[in-house]
């Protein structure tokens, strides 16, 4: 008997990618095995590598108020609310957490440091303004006219994944009755410089899991999940279309950068999410990875799934969709999210693009070639990040 | 006292104060003249006077942090010292970090700006760019004590240091941690204070030597507080405070929603948060005695901690407590400018 009160369900979800704006348009991507990389050099000069970009922004009004990250996120949103009909009093009272790592990093240049007052003074007051990773949250508040709790989450690359955990506390201690949950990053030359000076750039397609692999590739992109409670859903007759049975956080307080190599504590995180959800670990059909095509996290995360999943009856399938538009960063968890809940609709489980050699191991079954049709109703997003944090969320199918 | 409210036993802070654990002695502070960068008038803040990080915490290295790394790990060391937790006895696993920040690392980020403008952005510092994100501070603390439970930054308008003390309540309510350290602050550099100068944001007591508290208006701070949240009942603990219900509005009526979360019982205490406070007054916010009535006695927010802003509402609380109110129901209460409040339910002991 389900505790319909303690049950968090998914009943919108908003996405902008590469692909477009709509996750029918990033499902039909994806499985059409459309890549959305490519090489650039325009971003800053000196650079070459191979990034994912959102093509054009929704027209906004004040749009100069507003950070690019800012605006994939009121795009994504404006997306998951758009069945929504008329005004709502449950949507003006709802929650929003939402992550972001670059915020308004887009908008400030180095200029800035060659003297903060003079550039404030010559058009940077109102850039500098969008600074703060509060601003990505209060942003899609200001536009979508939502007045309950407001909160943006900055946990490095697990950060969207963060906020749908957040986001699932707040509806049980029912501190809103509806919450969007979700992320929101855009490219900008301060993060993909950062990655490039780490030297964890791959300056062509990146190829997670892979013997060959080379480092990731920066993408943007938002996503944002409506998340309430079953007895919020039923009451207001809305569609559900996951239900978010178990999550996890833990951290590796290994080092500032580098996954701890034996994945204990994302192994740990894995296996309390799946004790939340009061599931087996052969019930897990499909692990939605971080696989971000760097050589020390495809290694630490491949042994994490070695020790969760051990004793399991046949090998966990596992893909890393990064491989079709690269690390959206703060976003990544979302959109990942986002990503394993249409795998378990469509009954399809997307492969790892570019997977020729994969790493070896005889407990995981690596998604590659073709997408791979079955039913699916327990999947599983993984998310890890710089600093050392791990999050899992375990989604599960709902029937009436 | 309720044994299923966490209790806040520890108590760290690096503040204008200097770095403490525990209470303070809270006397009112001063803005002081800014001369950690040049400034062509006077120019006043409160400001968090250099320390040797290594003798409050042996063996912590800060040279390539952040101050608010920093501070992060020397504050949350002193709160599980004034706690008394010996984390040897503990599922490290089960003990959270969460961190509530306006402006994040931005002393490395404008170091990281400064190298790009010097090399172009192909020329950029790989050491500096991870110490540039927000959560670096809260994983630093993961770090140092090898805490490998949630670890969790987040930022929030107005109200992240509520939100985070709200949040991490939960966490432990729900079982997803056994003990949280929650921690909020910022740092205030040249970048930060000419915004506020430019956006026409100081108080005057900014450009002179009048008193603080005969102006009005903001006057940025800067600083980090950390308290230790616990499950009640350890006999060795000397709890300062259990956390009762809270919430937190962006916008929306304040007096409906403070009123719902009182429930019609009405605190003896109200420890103001004044987060917003920094800009003029608004007909949004409201006093409150116009919640509470005429009984309660209120601690004013001071401008020492309103001025760092969102982060601000932990300092506020350890000033409060500091003043020794006594014991009682309590509210931490924030409104804002913008609209919107946080409120929180505390039982002091």
């Amino acid at each position: 008997m389900i505790d319909a009160q303690k049950t968090i369900v998914v009943t919108g979800i908003g996405v902008v990618s590469p692909y477009g704006i709509g996750l029918s348009r990033l499902q039909a991507g994806m499985l059409a095995g459309q890549c959305c990389l490519s090489p650039v050099t325009e971003l800053y000069p000196g650079f070459q590598g191979t990034v994912a970009q959102v093509d054009a922004l929704t027209p906004l009004h004040d749009a100069d108020r507003y950070s690019r990250s800012d605006r994939l996120a009121i795009m994504a949103a404006s997306d998951a609310v758009a069945d929504f009909a008329g005004y709502s009093r449950d949507l003006r009272e709802s929650g929003i957490v939402m992550a972001s790592t670059v915020a308004g990093l887009t908008e400030i240049d180095p200029e800035i440091s060659r003297g903060a007052a003079e550039w404030y003074r010559h058009g940077g007051l109102l850039r500098a303004a969008t600074y703060p990773v509060s601003r990505v949250a209060a942003s899609v508040g200001e536009c979508l006219d939502i007045q309950g709790p407001s909160c943006a989450v900055s946990v490095a690359c697990a950060s969207g994944a963060t906020a749908l955990v957040l986001a699932a506390n707040m509806l049980l201690d029912e501190a809103a009755s509806m919450v969007l949950a979700g992320g929101s990053d855009a490219l900008c030359p301060f993060t993909l410089s950062g990655f490039n000076s780490l030297q964890a750039l791959d300056s062509e397609a990146c190829r997670p899991f892979d013997q060959n692999r080379n480092g990731l590739n920066l993408g943007e992109g938002a996503a944002v999940l409506v998340l309430e409670t079953l007895d919020h859903a039923r009451r207001r007759d809305a569609e559900i279309l996951a239900v978010l049975r178990g999550w996890a956080m833990t951290n590796d307080a290994y080092h500032p950068t580098a996954p701890q190599k034996d994945g204990l504590g994302l192994a740990t995180c894995i296996q309390r999410a799946i004790e939340m959800a009061e599931c087996s670990i052969d019930e897990v059909g499909y692990v939605n990875a971080h696989g971000t095509g760097t050589p020390l996290n495809d290694i630490a995360e491949t042994h994490a799934y070695e020790r969760a999943f051990h004793g399991r009856s046949r090998p966990i399938p596992v893909s890393s969709t990064k491989s079709y538009f690269g690390h959206c960063l703060g976003a990544a968890g979302s959109l990942e999210a986002a990503i394993t809940i249409m795998a378990m609709r469509a009954g399809v489980l997307v492969p790892t693009l570019r997977l020729t050699d994969p790493i070896e191991s005889s407990q995981v079954d690596w998604l590659r070639g073709e997408p791979r049709r079955q039913p699916l109703p327990v999947a599983m997003s993984v998310s890890a990040g710089f600093g050392g944090s791990n999050v899992a969320l375990v989604f599960g199918g709902y029937r009436a | 006292m309720k044994t299923n409210l966490p209790v806040l036993t520890g108590i760290g802070s690096v503040t204008p104060y200097g770095p403490l654990a525990g209470l303070i002695s809270a006397e009112r502070l001063e803005p002081r003249a800014i001369t950690a960068w040049t400034t062509t008038e006077l120019r006043r803040a409160f400001l968090v006077e250099p320390f040797r990080a290594a003798s409050i915490v042996p063996g912590l290295k800060t040279r390539r942090l952040d101050r608010l790394s920093a501070w992060a790990v020397v504050a949350a060391s002193l709160a599980l010292r004034d706690a008394g937790v010996d984390l040897n006895l503990m599922d490290r696993s089960r003990v959270a970090v969460f961190f509530a920040t306006g402006f994040g690392c931005v002393e490395l980020t404008g170091a990281f700006y400064q190298s790009a403008a010097t090399y172009g952005w192909a020329g950029t510092d790989p050491i500096t760019f991870p110490e540039t994100l927000s959560n670096a501070p809260a994983s630093h603390v993961a770090l140092f004590h090898d805490l490998r439970g949630p670890n969790v930054t987040v930022g929030c308008k107005s109200f992240a240091a509520e939100s985070a003390l709200l949040q991490a309540a939960s966490l432990m309510r729900h079982g997803q941690a056994d003990l949280a350290i929650v921690l909020a602050g910022d740092t205030l550099t040249q970048a930060v204070y000419e915004w506020y100068e430019t956006a026409d944001l100081l108080s005057p007591a900014c450009f002179n030597n009048e008193p603080a508290s005969s102006v009005s208006g903001f006057i940025p701070s800067e600083g980090l507080v950390a308290m230790v949240l616990e499950p009640a009942g350890r006999l060795a603990a000397r709890p300062y405070a259990a956390l009762g219900a809270g919430r937190w509005a962006a916008g929306g009526d304040t007096r409906a929603g403070v009123r719902q979360l009182l429930g019609g019982g009405l605190p003896d205490f109200i420890l103001c948060a004044g987060n917003g406070a920094p800009c003029a007054p608004s007909p949004l916010t409201c006093s409150p005695r116009d919640l509470v009535g005429a009984d309660a006695t209120i601690f004013p927010a001071q401008p020492v901690a309103a001025g760092m802003g969102e982060a601000g509402a932990l300092l506020h609380l350890l000033l409060a407590l500091s003043q020794r109110p006594g014991s009682g129901q309590a509210l931490l209460l924030g409104t804002s400018a913008h609209g919107g409040y946080a409120a929180l339910r505390l039982e002091l002991f």
